[in-house]
């Protein structure tokens, strides 16, 4: 079978631009999740995110006309070709799969506020131009010139994590021999308010696998891996930075937006990414969890996760405690954070764990950073819809 | 591409302005002159400078449904609900753990995107629906139907103009081939709703586009002058060809080849010069293993849109095929009219009128290509 590996990675997050200063951030531990700038929180339970530091913005050499998600999507993925150091005749071939829900919302609902506010129609209507989530795939392949098959996948907190399995599934069936894929989400009011309509929203910077956790924090980022068939890298001597051993994708068919309560779904999700990639629970080391800081989430994936590899087999932590959940974006993110995760042989921690949860029997990394020599990884994430998508990753 | 397992189409299901049912309804609703678009009723959308559409009654959409779909379901999830189990029921299709779903939409839950809004801007956090709010990410019909039919393979949807439909029926025969699933429900759904439509209308990008001419839906015509939005539904069961002949399902046709690529152009552009590079149709037909003289038909994405027909229109005549037939006029813009056309290709084969082209190209440059034909 095809052997998919990784040959370039892309990142704005929280902690600024690229992914050294995203690795950066993980291996200290910062929590990046602060009182929340970018729209007015005035009334709501939870105040905080966390977000693309505003200075950030003007560095990274794109057009203030594009929507905020446009512009953080276009800056990591420029890194990730940057660093597959891809020719023209490459990106000519290459695939883009997106993983997008939010779109270029923010702006679009400040045109929304204004008319609304003014009661007639403005004549502003760029914002609405870029208002879906398949805008930012339309950016990038016009100024990336990516000519491969393109898809938008929208399926919530799972869509960047999709995004990589369905690109590698494309390289493995000979579609392309290479993929841009990841995932981005800017936050917007209407995410905003809407985890705080569910009260899923913990008023203090998340707590994942914590006693008195309380909801999530949520955040904005993009991420994008360069996939490639291991033999088109090998024969242009380009760099690998790891390899997509195998990845899962279910759905629980059970509740909108509550998982199954036994984690069914997510228990086959990651049982078919082991299997694809060949490899026993045994064999993984660590798993980045999906770990958002709900109740009812990191219960049920602790339950899956006892199923697959047994009570306190693997070390587990979420790294959403440090960058809060970016939605559209987290698989990816988590994606690259599991590859840097191998690379270095350093487990970022989950940060704010004081109490562990006693109905989580792992050692979720509470603190700071552990030194872990590993070779596989697993990185999970569900979303509403009962979407659950696992990727294993190998050194 | 590597094509690892063939895809049969075994049931089609179909809620659109002009039928709802499975094939025999579609097969119906393409042989009758197209007679759906109309002035929309549903809404007011004086000033916005259009007026046409190409709507459903609710009247039978309620029917297709029970009362508790209705009470507890928005009005696009009821639409794609629907027109799943039509397809469903056509194919004996039963859910599990092999059975997954592809969906494409051009702007899913809108409406509850602005309800929900609204409800803030009427009363504050305290105006805040958490009823609401799922149904806001664009994947809530999916859920919906994943649920319904116990859907528990991977369960994709696609957002992306003009070609949703047929993008994600390519994407849904594509997990299949891979052996992400042995059954997909694949298609595609829109609903018409007053602010994207007067969105649309206020970005010129409905009928009369600048103004000029009649309003209507004339596809590749010389005096198209853009397109007219539908709603709607479609989708088709596909299935590999081992499962569905091993279950002795009635099937209607295969899916022979399938492509898809990204041509870069500008966001919202349809540059009629701009040449596909990675010869879409081409590979499409390689998988087939027919030359484009083999093909019997074409159903093209036209839609009216003259810089988009025209753009079509090139892009087709360089891989050697003209006239392409375009379903726009029967049932408006939307995301199941990917499917539609899917659908209009398979009845077409089954029916003796040799393998169907189905094409889309939408601006911002996204096309893909199905080869439809008999299942040999």
């Amino acid at each position: 079978m095809t052997r998919v590996v990784v040959s370039g990675l892309g990142v704005v997050s929280p902690y600024g631009v690229g992914a050294k200063t995203f690795w950066a951030g993980l291996a200290r531990g910062d929590c990046a999740i602060r009182p929340l700038t970018v729209i007015d929180t005035e009334g709501f339970r939870s105040r905080i995110a966390a977000e693309v530091p505003a200075e950030v913005l003007p560095t990274l050499g794109v057009s203030r006309r594009r929507s905020r998600a446009d512009r953080i999507a276009l800056a990591a993925a420029r890194e990730a070709l940057a660093e597959a150091d891809l020719t023209p005749a490459d990106r000519a071939n290459t695939g883009l799969f997106v993983g997008a829900v939010g779109g270029g919302m923010l702006e679009g609902e400040e045109w929304y506020c204004e008319e609304a506010r003014t009661g007639r129609p403005l004549p502003r209507l760029r914002a609405l131009r870029s208002i879906l989530p398949v805008s930012h795939a339309e950016s990038l392949a016009w100024r990336l010139r990516l000519g491969g098959p393109r898809e938008t996948v929208v399926m919530a907190c799972a869509s960047g994590a999709a995004s990589i399995a369905l690109g590698a599934d494309m390289i493995r069936s000979g579609g392309t021999p290479l993929v841009l894929a990841g995932g981005v989400d800017a936050i917007t009011r209407i995410c905003f308010m809407g985890f705080n309509a569910l009260k899923l929203l913990d008023p203090e910077p998340c707590r994942p696998f914590d006693r008195g956790r309380r909801g999530m924090s949520i955040g904005e980022a993009a991420a994008f891996l360069v996939l490639e068939d291991a033999e088109h890298c090998r024969a242009r001597g380009a760099r690998v930075l790891g390899e997509l051993l195998g990845a899962g994708m279910t759905t629980d068919a059970h509740h909108v937006t509550a998982p199954h309560p036994e984690g069914e779904g997510m228990i086959r999700a990651m049982a078919e990414a082991l299997a694809a990639g060949d490899r026993d629970p045994a064999d993984i080391g660590y798993v980045n969890a999906h770990g958002t800081g709900t109740p009812q989430n990191d219960r049920v994936e602790a339950l899956a996760l006892a199923r697959v590899f047994g009570e306190g087999r693997v070390l587990v932590s979420s790294t959403k405690s440090l960058v809060g959940h970016t939605m559209a974006a987290a698989g990816s993110v988590e994606a690259a954070a599991t590859l840097l995760t191998l690379q270095h042989g350093l487990v970022p921690p989950t940060a704010n764990l004081r109490e562990p949860d006693p109905d989580v029997p792992f050692d979720c990394v509470p603190g700071c950073a552990r030194p872990v020599e590993l070779r596989t990884a697993l990185s999970n994430s569900f979303g509403f819809g009962g979407q659950n998508v696992s990727l294993v990753f190998g050194r | 591409m590597i094509r690892s397992r063939r895809v049969a189409i075994t049931g089609i299901g179909s809620v659109n302005a002009a039928e709802q049912g499975g094939s025999s309804a579609v097969a119906a609703a393409l042989a009758r002159p197209p007679h759906a678009i109309a002035a929309v009723k549903i809404m007011a959308v004086e000033g916005s400078g259009s007026g046409l559409a190409a709507q459903i009654d609710d009247a039978r959409l309620m029917a297709l449904l029970d009362a508790a779909d209705v009470r507890r379901l928005s009005r696009i999830c009821r639409m794609a609900l629907a027109a799943c189990r039509l397809a469903s029921a056509e194919a004996g299709l039963e859910g599990g753990s092999r059975v997954g779903l592809a969906m494409g939409s051009e702007y899913g839950d809108f409406r509850s995107g602005a309800e929900f809004f609204n409800g803030f801007l009427r009363r504050g956090p305290s105006g805040l629906s958490p009823m609401i709010f799922p149904n806001t990410v664009m994947n809530s019909m999916a859920a919906v139907v994943a649920i319904a039919v116990g859907a528990k393979a991977p369960s994709i949807t696609l957002n992306q103009a003009t070609v949703a439909g047929d993008l994600a029926v390519a994407r849904g025969a594509a997990l299949i081939a891979d052996g992400r699933a042995d059954a997909v429900l694949a298609g595609g759904v829109d609903e018409i709703f007053l602010d994207v439509y007067r969105g649309l209308a206020a970005l010129g990008a409905l009928s009369p586009m600048r103004g000029q001419g009649p309003e209507g839906c004339r596809p590749y015509a010389r005096d198209h002058n853009g397109p007219v939005v539908g709603e709607g539904a479609t989708f088709v069961v596909l299935e590999s060809l081992g499962r569905a002949r091993a279950r002795g399902a009635a099937i209607i046709a295969e899916v022979r080849g399938t492509a898809w690529a990204s041509l870069p152009v500008a966001p919202h552009a349809a540059p009629v010069r701009r040449r596909d590079a990675s010869g879409t149709v081409r590979r499409a037909l390689e998988q087939a293993e027919l030359e484009p003289a083999a093909l019997g038909r074409c159903y093209g994405s036209g839609n009216g849109d003259p810089s988009l027909d025209d753009w079509e229109t090139a892009l087709l005549a360089a891989d050697g095929i003209r006239d392409p037939i375009s379903l726009a006029p029967r049932f408006g813009q939307h995301g199941g009219l990917g499917a539609l056309r899917v659908a209009a290709g398979a009845l077409a084969a089954r029916d003796g009128a040799g393998p169907a082209l189905v094409h889309g190209i939408a601006r911002g440059g996204c096309r893909a290509a199905l080869v439809i034909g008999e299942a040999a």
